[in-house]
Formats: structure tokens, C-alpha cells, sequence
């Protein structure tokens, strides 16, 4: 559906994305990943027309941006960041011009349209207000409607469900996740439990430099190259210390809480190796009775930190060797 | 574009200011209608009526488009239109011909004064030379409407546009007063073309992304304008002279209302309408690449 290779943008002098590469299949939920000024809606306006690249190709449902932008544009249904609303039409009357302005030329077919989009996205009750009277959520709301007029093969959201309440943002990832069913759709957010919720693939950038591309699990994964495990037992904390550290590959142990004869530790070591047999039998010798052993997996949250605060040039070698 | 056409007309009376400014402008010219033509019996409403309204225009028609293409990038809802599949002329032109329309309103009651005064007894003849003066006082607007749009296009606040636009249809409106302070001396002439030569290379220069082409050109235009100036300088003051006749936007209306009908002023009107619409599209395709 999305086909980019070397894209680069500045604004004057300032990149804002500097030599991102990806493709992005049918029928996936793509997440857009990064901390803000990433470089996420910058990727999003030259993906839907909005900007021109610097540098690069873009091609979306085989239409090369910026030559062929009308035929891309009637491809792409698209949410800015700010909902695009003109404050003195009612819902009706904006989602009538939305659709007649992507091309659904016939007032019937927009009418059944604007219906269709409407009770996909909870609308029907407040078709005839002012878009002025409109709560923030609902106001987010008539944004996603107007995206999914014209029938568009891929839809791009832009951060969807900023400012919206709890209620609400469930509400929108779930119809994120219905679309993702009939539709290509991407998807930016700063948000990392949003991501992983909703996405099949996540690009994550950092400085307008991809950092990682991959499904969320996979990316926590293969990112894992240490381990931790948390651990519970009942004994004296110096002895489990002792204990804990003598384990071959254990490389750091740190008391997280002790009360009442009760030890609650971190253990980590630098390979991927599952050491929680050692560590249980090593503890067992030293008498202690273990409460509790669990090996927690990194985070998407973690990868995303790593990621972002060590810098684009350090993840892959690849990436190296463009430097 | 149909879209945006029939929302832009919407737009302007959803609120008070399509009203507003269309009783503003019917008030001004029924005015002059009653206290003159009706008031003395003259029939030549071009002269009596529109020719004293044309100081109206220059507050209607800023105000008329200062939204149009200021309000949508202050409230981003042109990242609706610039992403549907519709091209920036269709978006200048759906916008232009809104407010084209807008305009018509007062002018077709213009059209009705004019037929009150062929009821009254007015001669076949006046009657056409003043619907021909109508025709003409309605391109000028629509050239000032593309002015105004160009200046809505380029700020994302509606007041500043709205005081450009005033500020440029009141240089247009004084210019024939202003030219005869230039009095015509080739240095002035060489020194206005030497300005205006560096503005053009800059501005070649921007959107090539060329330091060496801005400069080139820059040279080429010193060199021909100094070739001018020594050996034919009475070429530079005409050429000045003229440029400044091109900027009286409304005098071509006034010589066409006082002498006969001229194709020239409605190609002239025409002529603006399409360079400030081209240069509208431009912006906002500039903004695009930038």
C-alpha cells in the first residue's frame, strides 16, 4: 500500500526526516512510534499530499507523490492532528462537504456515506449540531468520520486520541481495530500502550531517523539481550545477596524491599539465558524458601526509551554503514 | 471544486458578514441612486452612482476575503482541502467564484436600478452603455476579490490580511494622484527597475534553490537596464510610467465610464483577476515545498 525509500524533508535548513525507508503492507495496522518532534506528523502530511519531500520516493496505492497526488489523495482518508472542522456547519452539513469534496459526487450516495461513517463512529445522535456545540471527543470523533468518507483504502490518524477520556480512547482503539479489518491504516502516537494494543507493525523514530521497524512483540524481543528476574523469599537479605551472586552469569542483584523475613530482589545478567533454575536452586541451598520467581520481558516501553535516548546510529549495523 | 464553491458561499452567511456587507454595499449605491440619478433624472448610473462607490470597494472587498484562505490555515482545516483529491486551482477557483457571487448580489441590484431608470424613460442607448459600465465595475471587483484572496493566502490572521488588503486597494485608488509626485526622471525609473530586478532574482533564486541563477539573473538585468539607461533612457521612463498607469487599478473604470465601452480595461481586469489567481496557486503550492 506504502512504498517509501529514502525520504528526507527539511524545513529551511532543519531536517525534520532524514533517509527513512519502509513499506507498509495491505490490511496492516501501522503504528507510527516516536517522542514528540519526531518527525511522526511531518511523515503523515507528505504521506497524504500535504508536504513535498525533499528528497526521495513516496508511492501510496502505486501513485508516486507528488506527480500523481490527486490519484494518491483519493486513496487516503486522513486525520490531522488538530481535526480539520469548520466550527459553524453542523455535523451533517461537514461530513456532506467532506464527502462531495472527496469525490462521492452523487447526493445519495453521500447521504448513505455520511450515515454509514456516522454510525461507525457513534455520530448519529448529534448529526443535526452546530460542530461549535461539539464536546472535544465528539469534535475528535467527526474528524475520523470525515477520514472514512470516499471509501479511501488507507486511512491515516495523526495522534487520535489525544485529549480524550479514558471511555473514549477505548472507544476509539476498538473502531481503530474494526477499520483495521476493511482498511490499511496508519497510525501515530506517542503513547507506547496504544501502540502495542492496536498495531500489527510499529516504526519507531527518533530525530526524523527510523530507529526500529517490526511487530511490537517481536520488536521487545529482539531487543532483549538481557534479562531480569524478580524474586521473593523468605531469609536474611545478605545471605540471598550472597547466594543470588555466586550464580554464573548473574551479573548485578539489587534488594528492591526486605520486611518481616521477607526479601523481595532483582537479579540481572547479560546474555538472554534463562537462569531461573539456577538462581532457585542456589537459593534452596542457601535455606531459603522462594515466595516468588518471575523473569520479566522487556517492555516495548523499554525498547522505546533505549531506543529514542541512545540515538539513531547506534541500532543496526546497516545504519552504521550509511553514516 | 463545487464543494468548495457552494461551502464558501454558505460560510459567508451562515454569520452576519455575507448580510452585512451586501446591505453595506446596497446602502452606498441607492444613496447616490436616489439623490442623483433619480434626484436630478440622470441616466448615466456609471458616472453618477458606481464611480462614487468605488471608495466602498476598497473597505467590501478586504473585508469580503480576508477569510478566505487566512481563517483555514489558522484553523488548519486546509489540510482538509489540500489532502482531498481536488488541485489548488480547483481550491483558488472554488473559492474565487464564491466570493465572485457574493459580489454579483449587489450588483444584480444595481442591474434593477438601472432598469428602473430605462422604465423611467432612459434611451436604449444609456441603458446599454450603463449595463456596459456594470459589466465592467464587476470585473474590476472581481480583479480587486483576486487581490484580496492573494493577501488572504499569504497570513494566517484575518485582520492582517484585511489591512493589506485596504492598504493595497488605497495605493491603487491614490495612484494616479501619487504618480504625478514621480516626477519622471530615468534615475528614479533605473533605480525602481534595479529594485524590482533584485526582487524577481531573489525570489527566482528561492525557488530554484539556485544561489548562482539568482545572481546570474540579477547581473543580466543590471547589465541590460545600465545598457538602457545610457542609450535609451526615455524607454526607462516610459516603461516607469507605465508600470506605475498598471498599478491605477480603478482608473481604467473611471475612463471607461467617461468615455466609451473598451475592451482593453475589461481585458486589463481580466488580466489581474487571472495573474493574482496564478500567484495565489503558487503560494500555496510553495508552501507545499518549503
Amino acid at each position: 500500500m506504502i512504498e517509501v525509500s529514502h525520504l528526507s524533508k527539511k524545513y529551511g535548513t532543519r531536517p525534520a526526516i532524514e533517509d527513512l525507508s519502509f513499506t507498509v503492507g495491505d490490511g496492516q495496522i501501522f503504528g507510527l512510534l516516536g517522542p514528540n518532534g519526531a518527525g511522526k506528523s511531518t511523515i503523515m502530511n507528505i504521506l497524504t499530499g500535504y508536504l513535498a519531500p525533499t528528497s526521495g520516493e513516496v508511492k501510496v496505492a502505486g501513485f508516486s507523490l507528488p506527480e500523481e497526488a490527486q490519484q494518491a489523495k483519493a486513496c487516503v482518508g486522513y486525520l490531522p492532528e488538530q481535526p480539520p472542522l469548520y466550527p459553524e456547519m453542523t455535523v451533517q452539513e461537514y461530513l456532506d462537504f467532506a464527502a462531495e469534496l472527496k469525490g462521492v459526487k452523487k447526493k445519495a450516495e453521500r447521504k448513505e456515506q455520511v450515515l454509514k461513517a456516522a454510525r461507525r463512529t457513534g455520530l448519529e445522535d448529534v448529526l443535526p449540531r452546530l460542530i461549535r456545540s461539539l464536546s472535544k471527543g465528539y469534535r475528535q470523533r467527526v474528524g475520523i468520520a470525515q477520514a472514512l468518507l470516499g471509501s479511501p483504502k488507507l486511512i491515516i490518524l495523526d495522534e487520535p486520541t489525544v485529549g480524550l477520556d479514558p471511555a473514549q480512547v477505548i472507544g476509539i482503539r476498538k473502531l481503530i481495530q474494526e477499520l483495521g479489518r476493511t482498511h490499511t491504516v496508519i497510525l501515530s502516537s506517542h503513547i507506547l500502550s496504544e501502540v502495542q494494543a492496536v498495531c500489527s507493525q510499529v516504526l519507531i523514530l527518533s530525530k526524523g531517523r527510523l530507529v526500529a521497524v517490526g511487530a511490537p512483540d517481536a520488536l521487545g524481543d529482539s531487543f532483549d539481550t538481557s534479562s531480569c528476574l524478580r524474586v521473593t523469599v523468605l531469609g536474611d537479605g545478605k545471605a540471598v545477596l550472597r547466594a543470588v551472586g555466586a550464580v554464573p552469569g548473574i551479573c548485578k542483584a539489587e534488594i528492591v524491599s526486605e520486611s518481616d523475613g521477607q526479601v523481595t530482589f532483582t537479579a540481572e545478567s547479560r546474555d538472554s539465558t534463562d537462569h531461573r533454575a539456577a538462581v532457585s536452586r542456589a537459593l534452596t541451598k542457601a535455606g531459603c524458601t522462594v515466595l516468588e520467581l518471575t523473569a520479566e520481558s522487556r517492555s516495548l516501553e523499554d525498547v522505546f526509551l533505549a531506543l529514542t535516548e541512545r540515538g539513531p546510529a547506534q541500532t543496526t549495523e546497516g545504519e552504521e554503514e550509511d553514516e | 471544486m463545487i464543494a468548495i464553491f457552494k461551502r464558501e458561499v454558505r460560510s459567508c452567511f451562515h454569520g452576519m458578514i455575507g448580510f452585512v456587507l451586501t446591505a453595506f454595499m446596497l446602502a452606498a449605491a441607492a444613496i447616490y441612486f436616489v439623490a442623483l440619478n433619480l434626484g436630478y433624472g440622470l441616466t448615466d448610473f456609471g458616472y453618477y452612482t458606481l464611480c462614487r462607490t468605488i471608495f466602498v470597494l476598497l473597505l467590501y472587498i478586504p473585508v469580503l476575503t480576508m477569510r478566505s484562505f487566512a481563517e483555514e490555515r489558522r484553523t488548519r482545516t486546509d489540510q482538509l482541502l489540500l489532502t482531498s483529491p481536488v488541485s489548488v486551482w480547483g481550491i483558488v477557483l472554488g473559492k474565487f467564484f464564491a466570493l465572485c457571487v457574493i459580489f454579483a448580489l449587489p450588483c444584480i441590484a444595481d442591474a434593477v436600478m438601472i432598469l428602473v431608470l430605462a422604465a423611467l424613460g432612459a434611451t436604449g442607448t444609456a441603458t446599454l452603455a450603463n449595463f456596459a459600465a456594470l459589466l465592467c465595475y464587476y470585473l474590476m471587483g472581481c480583479a480587486a476579490i483576486a487581490i484580496g484572496v492573494f493577501l488572504s493566502s499569504l497570513t494566517e490572521n484575518q485582520i492582517i490580511a484585511a489591512v493589506a488588503g485596504i492598504a493595497a486597494l488605497l495605493v491603487a485608488y491614490m495612484m494616479p494622484s501619487l504618480r504625478n509626485l514621480f516626477t519622471t526622471g530615468s534615475a528614479v525609473a533605473l533605480a525602481l527597475f534595479t529594485v524590482i530586478a533584485a526582487v524577481l532574482s531573489v525570489a527566482a533564486g528561492l525557488r530554484t534553490r539556485s544561489f548562482t541563477l539568482g545572481c546570474l539573473l540579477f547581473a543580466g538585468c543590471c547589465v541590460a537596464l545600465t545598457a538602457l539607461f545610457l542609450l535609451q533612457s526615455s524607454w526607462l521612463t516610459e516603461a516607469f510610467s507605465a508600470v506605475l498607469s498598471g498599478l491605477c487599478l480603478f482608473s481604467p473604470f473611471e475612463e471607461f465610464v467617461n468615455s466609451s465601452f473598451s475592451i482593453p480595461t475589461l481585458v486589463y481586469y481580466l488580466t489581474v483577476t487571472v495573474l493574482f489567481l496564478f500567484f495565489t496557486a503558487q503560494g500555496l503550492e510553495k508552501r507545499r515545498w518549503n
